[in-house]
């Protein structure tokens, strides 16, 4: 019943009016679009905003919780901190505290982490055979966190 | 595209929800333009409209273009492109939102007029409705690109003259105001 009167809308305006609608919604879609990539600039981060997806972090992290991520450089990871990290070949983005860490005099590091809620670390999470994550296994360290507590 | 549009209306009348402000205000700008092009046989010159369009274009390519690169070059590659994209979207939106403000400031229809004794001179009609206010206001602007000379009228007059209660607009009643308006800017020159 609103299907037609949607349509005699759109055929009442003229190719403009058609052509400005069309770039209307183009407009509101990009406008999500760059201040997720501005975000993503600013923080240094491919995914600046994060959900918790698992109890592994309890009582500090629920499952449904935003992380506020940023990923900059010059910060190197220290032990105690939380990172957000996505093992090579899964998609999944893990939220634990880094446990041990090697650092090499060239600047390299290899840390092990594990769930605060976790009984064991991750190294049964990492792809066969690794042993230690790098740095450009880490998405972000964790600097905001908001809980809607569902 | 306006004898399509005419035709049209002559087939249906535009029915609207009359309580809802911004469709009345639209219907009554579209009769209006209406009576100027077919009345009147002014030519409707879009050189606003395109403007806007353009600017919308240009923005919403810019975060295409954004999309693509990031796509094929992972973040850390892409960042420098992205800073540039992500700061001209947003140039690009305060441009929109001062060229609508200021340059377009609520007119809808620009008519030149082509032939007749005076030539090239360049009609303006806006509106404006005020959110929950029935009162709505025509400006006619009359700009004779010879002598620089730059007229208007404007009329202040509820929605309730122009719309009949079932939400038809009553195109006969606004081709009287529109009429009356473009007389007395055509005899405020002849006057001079």
């Amino acid at each position: 019943m609103d299907v037609s009167t949607l349509f005699d809308d759109v055929k009442r305006m003229n190719k403009r009016q058609f052509l400005y609608q069309v770039l209307s919604f183009g407009m509101i879609v990009s406008s999500a679009l760059m201040i997720w990539k501005g975000l993503m600039v600013v923080t240094g981060s491919e995914s600046p905003i994060v959900v918790v997806l698992s109890g592994s972090m309890e009582p500090a992290f629920h499952r449904g919780d935003l992380l506020f991520l940023t990923n900059y450089p010059e910060e190197p990871v220290r032990v105690g901190e939380i990172v957000v990290f996505k093992v090579e070949g899964r998609d999944i983005p893990i939220v634990h505290r880094v446990l041990k860490l090697h650092e090499k005099e060239n600047g390299t590091v290899k840390f092990l982490t594990k769930g605060d809620n976790n009984s064991v670390d991750d190294r049964g999470l990492y792809a066969p055979g690794q042993l230690w994550l790098t740095k450009k296994d880490v998405v972000g360290r964790a600097r905001g966190m908001l809980s809607l507590l569902v | 595209m306006a004898p399509k549009e005419g035709k049209d209306k002559d087939d249906k009348p535009v029915k609207i929800n009359k309580w809802d402000g911004s469709a009345v205000k639209n219907a009554i700008d579209d009769a209006v333009k209406e009576v100027l092009t077919k009345k009147f046989n002014y030519v409707e010159n879009f050189a606003l409209m395109d403007g806007r369009l353009v600017i919308c274009s240009i923005a919403v390519g810019v975060a295409m273009f954004a999309l693509l690169w990031d796509y094929l070059y992972p973040f850390p590659l892409s960042k420098p492109v992205l800073i540039f994209c992500v700061s001209t979207y947003f140039v690009m939106m305060g441009i929109l939102t001062l060229y609508t403000t200021y340059k377009e400031k609520g007119i809808f229809a620009v008519c030149i007029q082509k032939e007749g004794p005076r030539k090239d001179c360049i009609w303006e009609a806006s509106s404006y409705l005020k959110k929950y206010d029935d009162k709505y206001n025509l400006v006619l602007a009359f700009k004779d690109s010879k002598t620089g000379a730059q007229r208007e009228t404007s009329s202040k007059k509820s929605v309730a003259n122009f719309v009949d209660v079932n939400g038809s607009v009553v195109h006969d009643i606004v081709e009287n105001e529109v009429t009356r308006l473009h007389n007395s800017l055509l005899s405020e020159r002849k006057d001079k």
